[in-house]
């Protein structure tokens, strides 16, 4: 009662922070003019500083070269496991390769008619058929067999993880840095431990692709079980389950929709490196779209480019189906719906006839294969090479530029450059001292999160410098400030759209579907085609690829606006625009940054794929350091890639749940 | 006075405190403290303080308390789905707090079932599955689980519905499925967390008056627990009153709603019309003769019963016990004087 009878005091609220801030920001200009003041060249950032990582890195790496076939640690750990996992994935490889192109055929789209219905099957069918007539069969063989192979490893140890992760929360403790860690990290930078201790070939690719794919499986997994209603598991309790009962009669079955997504995503994930790990030898689809963007033979990689986007259409679409359908199953709509198709058979019955059909169809096939008919070798061929090579050879000669006109690609591309990139870039690298940069990155944490954001952030930045990559972190950042800001500047005003006009959010969510689909490899072909190589193609496929979030956030942010708050600003009389900018955006606001975090997080993953394309900076770097197989350089790139990004998802983070509070 | 048999679960100085070191509290001498204080303080909640009670073997015993009272904390106590902090549970004598989980299991599986206030079904099991899971976990083969599984569910009036998912049923009927889950393994001790409060008043009364027959029959240990004080008079053979993690009041319902022990009990007792709780022999007068004129009526028969018999007769009316014998009289002036509140007796020396 004593705490009722407390007069109620007002407390004012204190505009502590900001005051702080503004100091903070006062002593860093002060501090950053003294600097200018006192140095005479203080722009660059002093090359001795540089801790020379790649030394101990590049020797450690010829000393793996030289002892690989000797010492005990390759000789009876590395090199055996990676035998082994190669023999396996050599084996499936060679199975799917021998097996009659039918077969394959009829199987996968027996499984997606099963999992999603007769839309998809068809689907499947179309593109499986566009795959061969690409002549891309092998290849797709292969790819297939190095995803199979990642994502059953992947599996085999994150559904595990997860149910330890939901079961124990000191474990989970443990992991849940471990995995975000994980998902910081562009996947580009742990390929190149990865390739000191395997080298390259399928293997490395393997491990690479399963750590990439490995936190959905954990994640769904663990929320799965996670959010398995407390009364349905006190019940099981209280009817006396032991831990394992309660874990495979409750939790699992009713886990399993969302432990299908973490399939599916795991999946995806898996696919959206196919082309990253041909870097290491992986082979297949991704191979071909890499040898053929080098070779700038845009055709060829549009057609492998198509099929990598194909096999993820269509695996998305059977394992999102598997899904839905077993969130059916608990909520019982097909309990229902096989209620009302009364047909002669049970569904177990139906079930066994449908399997028994499709194998005997398979046993057709693989005796006519054997006996009539030639059905190795998928017989027809189409190809759009030509008429994309033609296509792009007319846009090059047309488009880059428009008569004598200042439009088409190539003006755009050069004012991109003249008027953003170059100002910006020399902004970070010439105009501005290195420690005011240093400093900034402080204020901009300590006014996100506080001191101890801020100091991580400064030595994080500071640490550019010490690998030796001031120079190629600061025009990295450029362009990735310069995608993020277009991202933003596109993609907000198109979740507004869609937000508040449905018929426009309904031609807008399929293309989202669509590019969220694409590994974002795939976004360089067409870029290519339109703006040549450089920096600003690499820019224009990071928007592509990183613009959903945003778009998607900023939609789902207004579109959550509680309604009693919306009649509320209408009972007040507001015009749709007052209501926009009064009500909706301020509300919206802690979504939309959590989408600024997003695709600056993606923009960041995007840094290694514009490298190749001429982008230049760390991705440059980091590509040459593997291609050229100097792991020191590519490494120290990585980890300025890393610190990159740490930082900036530390800061854009704390902004979205600043914004949320 | 018979001798009282052993009771069937006795709760003994059962304390149970959420937040850090929860023991320090009940030791320290703020045990006199109140809740809020205590909180204040230590920034520890006292769920549960202190409670001491035993049930008979077939009898209803009824916690009452409003949401935040610890009433659903301390029904938990009892298969020890929430460890208590302090006290003892004693089924059948055993203590079970010294029960390892193996013979935990034992109990929960055999000894006491659930029933939840949201129902706690498995989304994913048939109706069948369902009630036979107590059955399954301990082991029974499939055949014999649903043979009982069955006769449960047509034991509630659920037969025809065993192949269905608990989504396709309505509330009511899920709760049905809920207590056939509790009673298809034969417990010995149902416990009852608020289990019709999510029900409409009229599927409400209708479950009430299903589990009234149903124990009649069965002739269980039922402890439940409810918020809802004319559900605690209906089914309580015994009402506890819970406030703060303490109990308020314990007694039958008659007693509880003719002698409130403080201010809190009697708000709640204000709407409730005497004239349901209170039973002839609480209203008669000492009969003169051993032999009186006019009809007889049972001692326990409600006022609300009495008033068209003595609508009809100016005679007074012999109250009878048991065995037929004349325990005194009541008239028309002692049921009016009853219905205007002026209650004459003091319940302590009625049997």
């Amino acid at each position: 009662m004593s705490t009722t009878t407390q007069p109620f005091t007002l407390v004012e609220p204190t505009p502590k922070r900001d005051l702080r801030g503004l100091i903070g920001l006062a002593v860093i200009v002060i501090g950053a003019l003294a600097f200018m003041l006192l140095h005479p060249d203080p722009v660059v950032f002093p090359p001795s500083w540089n801790l020379h990582l790649r030394d101990p890195i590049d020797s450690f790496q010829s000393w793996v070269i030289g002892h690989r076939a000797t010492h005990p640690l390759f000789v009876y750990f590395f090199n055996p496991f990676s035998a082994f996992i190669d023999a396996r994935l050599r084996t499936l490889e060679t199975f799917l390769l021998n097996l009659p192109w039918p077969v394959l055929l009829v199987t996968l789209v027996a499984v997606a008619y099963k999992a999603a219905g007769r839309r998809v099957a068809m689907l499947t069918l179309v593109s499986l058929l566009i795959m061969a007539l690409f002549g891309l069969w092998k290849q797709s063989m292969a790819t297939f067999a190095l995803m199979g192979v990642a994502v059953f490893i992947a599996l085999l140890i994150g559904i595990p993880l997860g149910i330890l992760s939901a079961r124990s929360p000191r474990f989970e403790l443990v992991l849940r840095p471990v995995l975000d860690a994980m998902q910081t990290i562009p996947a580009f930078v742990y390929l190149i431990p990865v390739v000191l201790f395997f080298g390259i070939a399928r293997v490395p690719s393997v491990i690479a692709t399963v750590i990439y794919a490995l936190p959905p499986a954990i994640r769904l997994t663990s929320l799965g079980i996670r959010q398995v209603a407390a009364n349905t598991t006190e019940a099981a309790d209280a009817f006396g389950s032991t831990s394992w009962q309660k874990l495979v009669k409750v939790q699992l079955p009713l886990a399993l929709p969302s432990i299908l997504l973490g399939i599916n995503q795991t999946i995806m994930m898996a696919l959206g490196i196919v082309v990253i790990a041909a870097l290491i030898g992986a082979g297949g689809l991704g191979l071909e779209v890499l040898t053929a963007l080098r070779n700038l033979q845009v055709g060829k990689a549009l057609e492998a480019g198509i099929a990598i986007v194909l096999i993820a259409v269509i695996f998305d679409r059977i394992s999102y189906g598997l899904s839905q359908e077993s969130r059916d199953a608990i909520h019982h709509a097909a309990q229902t719906r096989a209620k009302q198709g009364q047909t002669k058979f049970s569904p177990r019955q139906a079930n066994l006839l449908y399997w028994g059909g499709v194998i005997v169809v398979i046993l057709l096939l693989v005796i006519a294969d054997r006996t009539l008919l030639d059905l190795s070798t998928f017989p027809w061929r189409f190809s759009i090479r030509q008429p994309i090579d033609a296509l792009v050879l007319w846009m090059r000669n047309n488009l880059y530029q428009i008569g004598d006109l200042p439009l088409g690609t190539g003006p755009f591309s050069d004012a991109m450059i003249r008027y953003l990139l170059t100002p910006l870039r020399d902004l970070l690298l010439i105009y501005l001292p290195w420690p005011m940069i240093v400093l900034g990155f402080a204020w901009l944490a300590f006014q996100a999160a506080g001191w101890r954001l801020a100091i991580f952030s400064a030595l994080a930045i500071l640490c550019l410098g010490l690998l030796g990559m001031w120079e190629q972190s600061m025009d990295t950042l450029s362009q990735v400030l310069v995608a993020v800001i277009l991202a933003v500047v596109i993609g907000v005003p198109v979740g507004i759209g869609a937000a508040r006009a449905p018929r426009f959010a309904l031609i807008v969510r399929p293309v989202l579907d669509f590019l969220q689909t694409i590994p974002p490899f795939v976004y360089l072909v067409p870029v290519i085609m339109l703006f040549n190589i450089g920096r600003v193609p690499g820019i224009i496929a990071s928007v592509l690829y990183a613009i959903p979030p945003i778009i998607r956030l900023t939609d789902l942010g207004i579109r959550q606006v509680a309604p009693n708050a919306l009649e509320a600003a209408d009972a007040f009389g507001s015009t749709s625009r007052q209501k926009l900018f009064k009500v909706e955006l301020p509300l919206a606001l802690p979504s939309i940054m959590l989408g600024v975090n997003q695709t600056v997080m993606m923009v960041l993953s995007m840094v290694i794929i514009a490298g190749l394309v001429g982008g230049g900076a760390l991705g440059f770097e980091a590509v040459n350091g593997l291609a050229k197989s100097q792991m020191g350089r590519g490494l120290e790139a990585g980890l300025a890639i890393l610190l990159l990004a740490m930082v900036l998802d530390r800061i854009t983070q704390a902004w979205a749940v600043g914004e949320g509070k | 006075m018979t001798v009282e048999p052993t009771p069937k679960v006795v709760c003994q100085n059962i304390w149970k405190i959420f937040g850090p070191q929860g023991q320090s509290v009940i030791h320290a001498p703020a045990t006199q403290a109140s809740k809020a204080e205590i909180l204040a303080s230590t920034g520890q909640v006292v769920a549960v303080r202190d409670i001491s009670f035993a049930v008979q073997k077939g009898e209803t015993f009824v916690v009452m308390g409003l949401s935040g009272s610890g009433k659903s904390t301390l029904l938990r106590c009892l298969p020890r789905l929430i460890d208590p902090s302090a006290g003892h549970v004693l089924i059948d004598g055993q203590d079970i707090a010294t029960m390892d989980q193996q013979q935990l299991r034992t109990i929960r599986r055999h000894k006491m079932s659930m029933v939840f206030q949201h129902f706690g079904l498995f989304p994913h099991r048939r109706i069948l599955d369902n009630v036979a899971y107590g059955l399954e976990v301990q082991g029974m083969k499939k055949a014999e689980r649903q043979a009982r599984a069955q006769a449960v569910i047509t034991l509630v009036n659920l037969q025809g519905w065993e192949n269905h998912y608990p989504g396709q049923l309505s509330g009511g009927m899920q709760q049905r499925v809920g207590l056939a889950r509790a009673l298809a393994v034969d417990p010995e001790i149902l416990l009852f967390d608020e289990p019709f409060s999510a029900l409409d008043p009229l599927i409400r009364r209708e479950m009430q008056d299903e589990l009234l027959s149903l124990q009649e029959k069965m002739q269980k240990t039922l402890i439940f627990i409810t918020h809802d004080f004319a559900e605690a008079l209906k089914l309580g053979d015994r009402i506890a009153i819970m406030k703060d993690g303490e109990f308020v009041q314990v007694g039958t319902p008659q007693e509880v709603v003719l002698t409130p022990a403080n201010d809190y009990v009697r708000e709640f007792t204000k709407d409730v019309p005497r004239s349901k709780v209170l039973t002839a022999q609480n209203i008669m007068q000492p009969a003169l003769t051993a032999s009186v004129p006019g009809q007889s009526v049972p001692a326990t028969l409600a006022v609300d019963d009495l008033l068209a018999l003595v609508a009809t007769t100016e005679q007074p009316l012999a109250v009878v016990n048991g065995a037929d014998q004349v325990i005194g009289i009541v008239d028309r002036s002692a049921v009016l004087r009853a219905l205007a509140g002026m209650v004459p007796l003091s319940l302590g020396d009625q049997q």
